[in-house]
Formats: C-alpha cells, structure tokens, sequence
C-alpha cells in the first residue's frame, strides 16, 4: 500500500475514532485536516516521501470556506430553518390538532392517523426535523395515553412522522445534497416529493393495520361528537394556512415562480404572517426565533466548514479514488455496488447524522454511482430515504432524542425503540420501491418548470 | 437513552401555547465548567455578537421579499439585493459561530462520552481545543488574511454588473469571525484548565 492509501484510510478510522470522544463533531474534522495535513508534510520533509497535500494545497480550505459564504443556495437553509421555528410558534399545529380529531378521533386508531396527517403539513412546510417531533409529541402524546394508546405504538408513529420534514420538500437536507453535487435544489425537491408522500402513505396504512389487527393499540374514543359537515368545514379551515403556505413554498419552486432561495424567504415570511394571525407574534418571539435560528444553522454551518477542510485534504490524498476503486472492485455489478452502498449508509445512520453522512460520504460515493450510469437525482432522493432511518436508530438518532426530552415520563426508551422498528420496515419498503421503480423519484422533476 | 447533544431545533417553550414537560435546555449535557476572569471578560462580548447577528435573519427575510416583489413589479430584482442577501447570511452564521460554542451547542457525539467520568471528560476537551481546535483556528486565520488583503490590494469588486463593491470588507469576515472563535476557544480553555487543576473544596468533591 502506499503512503497516500495509508494515510486515507488512517484519516477514516480517526474520524470514526475521534467522533466518539464527545468533542465537537465540526472541530474533529477542521481538526483532523490539520492533523493530516502536519503528518503528510512531515512524511515529505523529513523522509523525502511527497504525499500531493502540504501547507499551500491546505490553504485551499480558505477559498472553500469564501464559497460556502458567497453561496446563494445555501441562504436557502437559515431560511427553511427560520420558518419551521416561525411556524412551530405560530400555533397552526394546535388548531389542526383540535380540529382533525374532532372529526378523525372516532375512528379506530384515528388519533395516530391525525399525527401522520398533520405530520405530512408540517413536514411540507418546513425543511427540519427537531420541530416537528418535539411539536407533534406534546400535541399528541398526552391525549393519546390517555385514550389508551400503547406508548410504543404512540410514541413511534410520533417520532416516525415527524422525521418526515427532512424527506418532503422543503428540506434543508436536499438543499446541502444539491450544493454538494452541483444538482438542482428545485429537482430534487420535486424528486423527493412522491417519495415522500409514498413513505407517509406506508406509515399511514401500517397506522390503520396495526390498529384493526391489534384493536388495544390504539382504540377508538367512547364519547364522540356526532358527525357533522361542521367538523369537515372547521377541518377544513384549520388546514387552510398550512395548505396556503405549502402551496406559496413548494408552488413557487414547481412552476419556476421563483428559486428556491426566494420561495425559503417567502415561506418564512408566511410562516410569520401565520404566527401574526394568531396571534402569536411579538418581538419576545421573533428574537426567540432569530437566537434558536442562529443556533441551528451555526451548529450545521460548523460541521459545513469542518467537512470541507476533511474533504479537501481527504481528497488531496486520493481517497477519493481509493473509494472509487474499493466500489468498482466490488464484484456485484452496478446494482450490487449501489445496493451495498446504500446499506452501508443504513448502518452508519446507526452512529453518525444525516449531516456528517451528506457533507462526507455522498460526495465521495456519488461520482461512482453516476459512473454506474445512475442519475444523481435518483440517488439522491433514494440516499435521503434511507437517511430517514438514520434517525430513528438508536444509539444516535435525533428523533428519538428529541421525543425521549419531551414525552411523559410513562414513555420508557425501551418503548420508542420498539415503537420504531415498524416504520423503519415501511423506510426499507420505501426504498426497495423507489429502487425499482424509478419514475417515482424521476417523473415530477422531468415535468416541473414548464 | 443517547443522543447526539442538541440538535436541529430545540423549540423553547411555546409563548401563550403548551408548555414543554421539559426545557430542552435542561436535557442536554452541558458540562459544567468554572467561570475564570479571562472567560467573565470576553463571552459577554461573544454572547451579544452572536445575538445581534442572529437579530439578522428576519432582515433576510425582509431583504428577499422586497426583491422578489420588485421583480414582479418592475420586472428585475436589483442584482445588490441579490449580493445583500449571501452577504447577510455569511455574516450571521459565521459571527454565530463563537457564540455557539461558548454556549456549547456544537453537534457532539455523546454516546459513550456521556458515561466518562467529569474529569475524563475535561481531559478530553483539553486535548480537543489545543490539538483540533485551535490549530485548525490558527490555520484558516493564517491563510485567510493574505486572502483579504489581496483582495483589498487590487480593489476587488463582485463578478456582477452592478454588484457590490468593496468585496475585501466581506472577505474580512472570515479572519475576524475566526479570530472571535478563537477568543471564545481560549475562554473555554481557561475554564477547562481550570476545572482541571484548581483544588476544590473537600465538601464539592
């Protein structure tokens, strides 16, 4: 092997290695580039052994960094995340909750189907993950034990649904995909869109199964209002300002209205007219949204800048290609090659993030995949289903996190991991399905825009 | 149960909604460190840096509304506007940066590391900051003021027709905002080495 082969694979295994001291993900990897970038240096001075990365090539990392702050795709990201804490404050969710259940809560597990309902709105009109977990579990959770409900089969369905922001349009995850890739934002939010829906359709008939298969589950209220076109109506008008808002996001981009940028700044504005409407909107509550924002993008522009500066040295040692040579030497064909990736990044999804696995391990595997003649959206949208997993996996798996930090106390860990493990079958399912048939990721981009 | 410590968007409780059972605050595992004179002396001012330019997100958003409006009104956005708008995003985030870690919110993998002992865990922040954080710090300081300063030097304007002069002013961000990171970093190595080697009281072990 030669230095460059050792000194690739040296950098992964610290990476992993180092990730598990608790420092600072970000850090690690800004950190680990300098490491690397001392090391090879060192190899060339004092052995005479050139690796191709020395001080003048590291330096590149200031000129990566100007193109991650000069990147207008990228102010797409502090906006989706201002929206969805906008919007999380706006107390639209509530109103939904209230409504929908008066008119779905007699039916037999309707409580959860209310969840993936609203949890669909909510994942359409905002592009993050944390928000809508934490939401939909005080919403939901508590009158849901109260009806009865198991714990694990409530507080799966919560965590499960409410991961779904990052897989439907907008979502920052795609956004990050696309500026990493040079792909379209706009392609492949409407290449994640079916998807999307279809995983949120398994979820939603696994919900109805499971509660007419095991009716103590989940069973129906015994006091119901009668039904009335009343409650379709008041459903109705509690659903409009998600509706309005989703279509003024996600229209504006599919009709070529705008880019995706300017439908991000649209939907945070919207997303503040709603919290007005109600309102809810004070300047307590516009700073409270602004430092929470600062401190969500901050946390990922971090990782950003550390994962730039790992891959430009990572690079310039030639792991890349140590990669790519690794995966066409696999002897499975291209398929197999694709299908092995994707499992691999199921099983990383076990300890890393969604961050680390998009700014890292996607641009390194992506070229082979195209090479393979798969087209990247496809990838992608696929990639980002499998991610859906990587939440909800323990050890790490921030939906779970986060459910476990505002759940009632009678919800034991043990539950939200058994509660989980359905909806990480309908992801498998999901997958397998946008494997085979491809159209679902590839029809909506190749017809939107014009 | 694990975690990685805070993640995408932790709400706070919610004004005039439901209260959260629990302040997400209070779940995640900040360590405890000590206050020192030199950390009392500089987070304030990390703190209301990163305040006010988070203060510069609804600006943005303000920014790219009237942009989108005059495009539709006048049938062209002004190419300014467009060049405003990265700016205001680039020196938000990279201001915030500092702030972040004084408040220790960066991402950490906690898994295992929850369950080290407090002393373990100072150990490994001590090793992190000065092997990791602070060379990687001192690095992008190094390289990126030669970068303004070219820059400056041959009065560098944006690519665009009608962008924004002065691009060396924007360059700067990335020393300065580097160079408060690296102030926020020293501070919280003083409060490591601190926790570290000051003897506490017999009652306080």
């Amino acid at each position: 092997m030669s230095i460059n082969e050792i000194l690739s694979i040296l950098m992964f295994v610290t990476f992993i290695g180092l990730l598990f001291t608790g420092f600072p993900v970000a850090w690690v990897l800004g950190g680990l580039a300098i490491i690397f970038t001392a090391i090879a240096w060192g190899s060339d001075v004092l052995f005479g052994v050139p690796t191709g990365v020395d001080w003048a090539f590291t330096s590149g990392i200031v000129d990566r960094m100007w193109d991650i702050m000069k990147n207008w795709v990228l102010v797409s990201i502090p906006m989706f995340v201002f929206m969805g804490i906008m919007l999380d404050r706006s107390g639209v969710a509530e109103i939904m909750m209230t409504s929908f259940t008066k008119l779905f809560g007699r039916l037999r597990g309707g409580m959860a189907i209310v969840v993936a309902v609203i949890g669909v709105l909510l994942a359409a009109s905002t592009g993050i993950v944390g928000a809508s977990v934490t939401l939909l579990a005080l919403l939901a959770l508590p009158p849901m034990l109260k009806l009865g409900y198991s714990p694990s089969f409530a507080s799966g369905t919560v965590a499960a649904v409410g991961t779904l922001g990052i897989l439907i349009p907008p979502s920052i995850m795609l956004v990050i995909m696309a500026d990493r890739l040079s792909l379209s934002a706009g392609d492949l939010f409407m290449g994640a869109m079916i998807p999307g829906l279809l995983l949120a359709s398994l979820y939603i008939v696994y919900i109805v199964a499971h509660a007419y298969l095991d009716p103590k589950v989940a069973p129906a209220p015994k006091d119901v209002e009668p039904f009335t076109w009343g409650l379709v109506w008041e459903v109705l008008k509690a659903a409009m300002p998600a509706f309005l808002l989703i279509l003024a996001v996600l229209g504006t981009i599919f009709f070529g209205i705008g880019t995706p940028t300017e439908a991000s700044g649209i939907g945070a504005l919207g997303a503040m007219g709603l919290a007005w409407h109600n309102k809810r909107l004070n300047f307590k509550v516009l700073k409270d949204a602004s430092y929470q924002t600062s401190k969500t993008v901050c946390f990922i522009m971090a990782i950003f800048i550390g994962a730039t500066a790992y891959s430009l040295v990572l690079r310039g040692m030639g792991g890349d290609d140590l990669i790519e040579k690794g995966l066409k030497a696999l002897p499975f064909g291209p398929d197999g090659v694709v299908i092995t990736v994707l499992f691999m990044v199921f099983i990383l999804g076990f300890f890393l993030d969604w961050i680390e696995i998009t700014l890292i391990i996607l641009p390194l595997i992506a070229p082979v995949v195209e090479h393979f003649g798969f087209s990247l959206v496809w990838f992608c949208v696929i990639f980002a289903v499998v991610l859906q997993s990587s939440f909800l996996t323990p050890p790490v798996g921030f939906s779970l996190f986060y459910l476990k930090g505002v759940a009632p106390p009678e919800i034991k860990t043990k539950d939200i991991y058994w509660g989980i493990m359905p909806y990480n079958i309908m992801i498998f399912i999901c997958t397998v399905m946008v494997y085979v048939w491809k159209d679902l990721a590839l029809w909506l981009p190749s017809v939107a825009y014009r | 149960m694990t975690n990685t410590t805070h993640g995408a968007d932790a709400p706070a409780p919610h004004p005039g909604g439901i209260e959260p059972h629990l302040d997400l605050d209070t779940l995640l595992h900040h360590t405890e460190l000590p206050e020192t004179g030199f950390s009392r002396a500089v987070d304030p001012i990390v703190r209301k840096l990163g305040e006010w330019s988070s203060l510069l997100w609804p600006l943005l958003v303000a920014i790219i509304t009237i942009n989108v409006v005059m495009r539709y009104a006048f049938g062209t956005g002004l190419i300014e506007f467009e060049e405003l708008q990265w700016h205001i995003y680039a020196i938000s985030f990279m201001f915030g940066l500092a702030w972040i870690l004084q408040i220790d919110d960066h991402v950490r993998i906690d898994v295992l590391s929850e369950h080290f002992k407090f002393r373990n865990q100072c150990w490994i922040e001590l090793g992190g900051i000065l092997i990791a954080l602070l060379p990687f710090i001192a690095v992008v300081v190094w390289f990126s003021v030669p970068f303004v300063y070219y820059s400056f030097t041959i009065h560098e304007i944006s690519e665009a027709p009608g962008g924004l002069t002065h691009r060396w002013m924007m360059k700067a961000v990335l020393p300065l905002s580097f160079l408060l990171l690296g102030i926020a970093t020293v501070a919280r190595l003083t409060r490591v080495l601190k926790a570290l080697f000051t003897k506490k009281p017999a009652s306080a072990s």
